[in-house]
């Protein structure tokens, strides 16, 4: 206790007393500024530091201070409904669609645009027209194998690339990335004109379109490494030098360490190879060249809601959206949590 | 300009130091030009420098190597049997061989056609009969066909480059082997060789295929499309029938000159394209952060209930849904119908039909598809914005308005600025949404009936380009013009703003 | 159990930013090593190019008589325990213990043999099922010790093994580690930025100071003969008190004149400069923290200062000072020889006379920087070196 007394004698000729004075001024200040926003006053401010105040401000300051806190409270509670209120909004803003689209593919009565959601008669006609009188059943064959096919091969092309560029550094790494971020920001459409050409030489577009698309969607899916490199490159270099000193070769440390490490992101980009195809319009149009045969399910479907059809398959259309959009969902609420992952890791990494 | 020290810049007022700021940044405009033109200076000093070196090199490496180094300056891979390297010295070999094969077979007929692309038109011509002398027949004959003759010109030039880099390698690798055995040391096996690819050169196993697949379906493509650009290729000159020939810059002259057509039509498209993406990233990214922060406030409920509903229409593929409301808001869609049912119009409003409305109408669906994908990705980021920041701030004594508009946004902006951009790449080259929803009409006959394609009110430049290329009238030439424009105005954006971004994020922090 | 020996080593990054120069050593078997240094002093460099996980630019490592420059990590016969652990976190503890040996197919039994040995020792026997991520931070040192030990390794190398423990469970490490070390009994390279941790573990200490070797020693070497005045500085805590001065010489009698009392220089000090004829010359005067101890006004050496900051430790106090002639000095006083009247006396603003002995002084040439006293061994490169093309590169790691 004495060393302070001297301690603040020591100081006095600075301006020791004056800093004392202004402590407390910020400390009211404090306290106010806490009390117009959240409940969280007691977690700033020890009984003993709000007592303290309490002597500064007159009973009257306080009793209006109070009155301030419940009005607070209440406003709290009012913004926190509307925002409940809002959000509900929103959710049957976003859901209504998909719920009218699965109304409508049960309709009977009529095929075209009704003008009105909920069928007058309940069937499964829509979906049997959807099978028998269109080619659908081919198109989500070949859209579902296709998915397959880039789901196994373009998730290993992805792997392959991101690894040797994020875990290696050799000559031309940078200009290769470089080089890729450049082709990236050329409408990729365009190379289509070429390779419709290309690939209708070996007769791979029309009918055969599906086997010229996974050709496509493959060749180029390294370029699409930015997600998975970025996650590759979390992972601590020193576990890869304590496997080399372990003995390991880069291919050891390849798919003994990094491969076992890197499942979500694995998964992020199996399921986002699967997706792919279901949502590729441009392309398969490009390659299919107007020949129903050659469809995937999206531009089989833009097809049945075109001028000429949508009076005759409109409902057909409403099935075959469900019919897709039902296992996608599905698969999609499984693996939830690794797409999440991904997308935000990939916007933070850009 | 005089600039300021940091503790005279403090003393300004806020309005002052906008000024200032306002000042300095157009002050170092001129000075970024001359940074980037010296750094192109330097560039390609460096570049001329090290060609210089490469060619100085090889001239050594001839000077003073030993005899089995200039035999392979001619036979390929010679020096690396010579020193045991089998597997290497077969590869450069046989390469050799195929390419010389190449050229004689193929490569020299495409290469000397490359430069007219084809001069003998086929078709049917007359030609003196061979069983009857002096009787004319009409025979098929089959002629050159530019497509093809541009297409493989462009391979065997391809071909070349990488022979030419095969060969530099070839050299090197003597040069190399050369300064092993003259330092007495061992020479690479060509069983060490293949074991490295699994361990040292693991990288060139990985990356072969992958590099193999996008230079065989992006780089060639892509590098061919420019060289169309430069040709009269379209629907009259489709190469067969009609030979299609080298033009210069005409194509580019009909696009950028002033007055015609395609040049108030191209005007008109990418100033809706810019505005398009400008306020579909924008509106996006805003209103998924202000969602995403609504869900997150303290004293909300079921928060995993409202993004899970959100997130669960990002799973059903955009196709559906946006096929689906497009003929929602169709003449005789549900929305007209059911507005009329309730007597709140007496006639169906032409939502596609009128061009301002279906701007606003495609912004609108715009934002329904992206806010809840922006809700996700915000929702991680800021959740990872640290809560003593927020603390702090209170103490100071920030509103939640203040609080956001101080701590939130910069750090969101921050943090996702790169996705920014490639957001609002991705908007400009946005298909699916556009097509899908307008097929960019209604269309446009005022400017927009050119090209072989009428563009309407909603048409951005992809859909324009898909237009041209897939209608009747196929005008391949203007496509490659304007996917050549979309380049440098995408490129451009990317550099201006990547160069104001400060450098957020170094690869190799872990170092 | 190896002899390591470098020679001229050298570490250039990219063209011209130089890391570590000139480094020569020879390390003996069975010697317990450690590089100390400031961060960026090219410690761990040094041992990442002993390891083979950055290139040698210039000059050879050997390990056993074996020039070692080409030959890849796992040849190098060599452990390494990073300061991140670098566990892999799939795997469990034992199959990180196994990782090298699987790789090496070694038969399961003796994997089991080993693992569960190396366990024993490190008392990590009842985690070898569980994940790294389950493990505290002392726990997942002990599997990164464990996963260096079952290999039989020539060499162990150690990154910085305790920098990510916290204050009481690096002593306790400390501890272990130097127990360890008879178990294991090879050649030990330890790398670390702690002073305390080099003294008390190594039989010798390397101290490096921008990709120079300043001063190779034991402990009592380093501590009592500094080459100069950067090892006198690094190492003691608080560090060393400098100040500069004259050296004058009457005769045989050598005089120094801190703060403005001239003090004449006897004992082993005087006779060892009157030995070496040292001329007079302008010097930084060090004293130890510790050897300053306090006096009165009737010492005629003794210097008048004021208390500026005092720090109790317990067993004893810092004091800062300053000065009649204004300069600014710890001093380290063991309360145990204190009566408590004058220790509660001693506070900010109270005058007080301090004094220190010659036996205590360390000479250094106020422009080399070199003790006057020592021949430096060599090795030595000046302080002033420059050091502007010298680059903290892989070393900034540690300090993360």
């Amino acid at each position: 206790m004495k060393d302070s007394i001297k301690q603040v004698e020591y100081f006095e000729e600075t301006e020791g007393v004056v800093e004392f004075d202004m402590d407390i001024d910020s400390h009211s200040a404090e306290y106010e500024s806490i009390e117009l926003d959240e409940s969280g006053v007691q977690q700033f401010l020890s009984e003993q530091e709000a007592s303290q105040i309490q002597h500064v401000q007159s009973a009257k300051e306080q009793a209006a201070e109070n009155k301030t806190h419940m009005s607070q409270t209440t406003k709290r509670a009012i913004s926190n409904t509307i925002i409940h209120v809002v959000l509900a909004l929103m959710s049957i803003l976003w859901i209504l669609p998909f719920i009218f689209i699965v109304f409508e593919s049960f309709r009977v009565e009529s095929t075209g645009l009704a003008g009105y959601i909920i069928p007058h008669k309940w069937g499964f006609d829509n979906y049997i027209r959807l099978f028998k009188e269109t080619e659908f059943g081919k198109w989500f064959l070949s859209t579902f194998l296709l998915g397959l096919f880039c789901a196994v091969v373009q998730t290993l092309f992805i792997l392959a690339m991101s690894y040797a560029l994020s875990r290696n550094r050799f000559k031309g790494r940078k200009l290769l990335m470089n080089a890729m971020l450049v082709l990236g920001m050329f409408p990729g459409f365009l190379t289509l004109i070429l390779l419709y050409t290309l690939l209708s030489g070996w007769g791979l577009t029309g009918s055969k379109a599906p086997y010229g698309l996974a050709i496509l969607y493959v060749a180029s899916s390294g370029m699409g490494y930015y997600v998975c490199k970025g996650f590759f490159d979390t992972i601590s270099h020193s576990l890869d030098e304590a496997a080399m000193v372990d003995g390991a070769s880069k291919f050891q440390i390849f798919y003994k360490i990094i491969i076992p490490m890197s499942k979500p992101i694995i998964i992020y980009t199996i399921l986002m190879g699967f997706m792919a195809p279901w949502g590729d319009f441009i392309t398969a149009r490009f390659m299919s060249n107007n020949d129903p045969l050659g469809f995937n399910v999206a531009t089989g479907l833009q097809w049945l809601v075109g001028e000429t059809r949508v009076d005759r398959y409109y409902t057909t259309f409403c099935a075959g959206g469900v019919v897709v959009a039902l296992p996608i969902t599905l698969l999609f609420m499984f693996l939830q949590k690794y797409y999440v992952a991904g997308v935000t890791g990939g916007a933070v990494k850009g | 300009m005089t600039y300021l020290n940091s503790l005279d810049y403090l003393k300004l007022t806020r309005w002052q130091k906008f000024i200032y700021k306002l000042k300095c940044f157009f002050c170092a405009i001129p000075g970024w030009f001359v940074d980037k033109g010296k750094k192109i200076g330097r560039f390609f000093k460096n570049f001329g420098l090290k060609t210089a070196d490469t060619f100085r090199d090889i001239w050594y490496t001839f000077k003073n190597g030993s005899w089995s180094t200039r035999v392979s300056f001619l036979v390929m891979g010679f020096g690396s049997f010579f020193h045991k390297q089998w597997l290497r010295g077969a590869v450069f070999l046989i390469l050799e061989v195929v390419f010389i094969l190449y050229m004689v077979l193929a490569g020299g007929y495409w290469l000397s056609k490359f430069g007219t692309l084809g001069t003998v038109q086929s078709g049917k011509q007359l030609v003196e009969s061979p069983l009857l002398p002096g009787e004319y027949v009409e025979v098929t004959v089959a002629g050159d066909n530019s497509f093809k003759i541009l297409l493989y010109g462009l391979l065997t030039i391809f071909f070349i480059v990488a022979l030419i880099y095969t060969w530099r390698l070839n050299v090197k690798q003597c040069k190399l082997c050369d300064e092993i055995t003259r330092n007495g040391k061992k020479i690479k096996t060509s069983g060490e060789d293949i074991k490295s690819l699994l361990d040292n050169d693991f990288h060139k196993t990985l990356l072969a295929l992958p590099v193999f697949g996008i230079t065989m379906f992006t780089v060639l493509p892509i590098i061919f499309m420019i060289l169309v650009a430069f040709t009269n290729y379209d629907k009259n000159h489709n190469g067969y029938t009609n030979l299609f020939s080298w033009v210069g810059f005409d194509n580019f002259n009909s696009v950028i000159s002033f007055g015609s057509g395609l040049q108030v039509a191209f005007g008109e498209i990418l100033a809706w394209t810019l505005i398009w993406a400008f306020f579909a990233t924008f509106s996006c990214y805003f209103l998924g952060m202000f969602v995403a922060i609504m869900i997150n406030k303290k004293g909300i409920k079921i928060k995993k209930f409202w993004r899970t509903v959100l997130v669960m229409t990002i799973a059903v593929p955009q196709f559906i849904s946006l096929l689906y409301i497009s003929n929602l808001f169709s003449t005789n869609g549900i929305v007209n119908a059911t507005l009329m049912k309730w007597g709140w119009i007496d006639s169906p409003i032409r939502f596609w039909g009128d061009g301002t409305l279906a701007k606003i109408m495609v912004l609108v669906i715009n934002v329904w598809v992206g806010i809840p994908y922006l809700m996700l990705i915000t929702t991680g980021i800021l959740m990872n914005i640290p809560a003593d920041l927020y603390e702090s701030a209170r103490i100071d004594g920030a509103n939640a308005f203040q609080q956001f508009a101080k701590i939130t946004l910069p750090y969101m902006l921050f943090v996702t600025g790169p996705y920014l951009l490639t957001s609002f790449v991705s908007n400009i080259n946005n298909f699916n949404v556009i097509y899908l929803l307008t097929q960019g009409g209604p269309n446009n006959y005022v400017w927009g009936d050119v090209g072989g394609y009428v563009a309407g009110d909603t048409t951005i430049l992809i859909t324009w380009l898909f237009g041209i290329t897939t209608g009747n009238e196929a005008n391949y030439k203007m496509a490659s013009v304007i996917g050549i424009l979309i380049f440098i105005v995408v490129s451009v954006l990317s550099l201006v703003v990547f160069s104001i971004m400060p450098a957020t994020k170094r690869e190799d922090d872990f170092s | 159990m190896a002899r390591v020996k470098l020679t001229n080593v050298k570490k250039i990054y990219g063209k011209n930013t130089v890391a570590v120069q000139e480094f020569n050593l020879d390390i003996a078997d069975k010697e317990f090593i450690v590089f100390v240094g400031p961060s960026g002093c090219g410690k761990s460099t040094t041992l990442r190019m002993i390891a083979g996980l950055e290139d040698i630019s210039e000059g050879t490592v050997e390990i056993d008589g074996r020039v070692v420059n080409d030959l890849q990590p796992k040849d190098r016969g060599i452990a390494m325990v990073f300061q991140n652990y670098a566990l892999y976190p799939h795997l469990t503890v034992f199959e990180n213990m196994a990782f090298s040996l699987r790789l090496k197919k070694v038969p399961n039994d003796e994997i089991y043999k080993r693992v569960t040995e190396a366990a024993e020792v490190l008392g990590i026997t009842e985690y070898l099922t569980r994940r790294p991520r389950e493990l505290s931070g002392g726990q997942r040192q002990r599997v990164a010790i464990g996963r260096a030990m079952v290999r039989d390794s020539k060499v162990f190398l150690m990154d910085e093994p305790l920098s990510n423990l916290d204050a009481k469970l690096r002593n306790q490490m400390r501890a272990e580690i130097i127990l360890l070390r008879k178990k294991i009994n090879t050649t030990f390279i330890y790398v670390t930025h702690d002073q305390t941790e080099a003294m008390t573990l190594g039989d010798r200490i390397v101290i490096m100071k921008d990709g120079f070797i300043m001063q190779v020693g034991s402990p009592t070497e380093v501590f009592e003969m500094p080459d100069n005045l950067f090892v006198a500085e690094f190492i003691g805590a608080p560090k060393m008190n400098t100040m500069r001065t004259k050296l004058e010489r009457d005769g045989d009698e050598y005089f120094v004149s801190p703060f403005g009392v001239r003090m004449p220089i006897g004992g082993d000090k005087g006779e060892a400069l009157k030995a070496k004829d040292v001329q007079p010359q302008d010097i930084v005067l060090g004293v130890r923290p510790e050897h300053i101890t306090l006096s009165n006004s009737k010492n005629p050496y003794a210097v008048p200062c004021q208390i500026r900051v005092k720090e109790m430790m317990g067993s004893e106090l810092h004091l800062h000072v300053v000065t009649g002639t204004e300069e600014k000095i710890v001093i380290r006083v063991p309360t145990v020889d204190i009566a408590p009247h004058q220790l509660a006396a001693l506070v900010p603003g109270v005058r007080i006379y301090i004094t220190f002995r010659s036996k205590v002084m360390h000479f250094f040439n106020a422009e080399t920087e070199h003790n006057l006293l020592t021949d430096g061994n060599g090795t030595v490169q000046s302080a002033e070196q420059p050091s502007d093309d010298v680059v903290d590169a892989p070393e900034t790691k540690s300090e993360e």
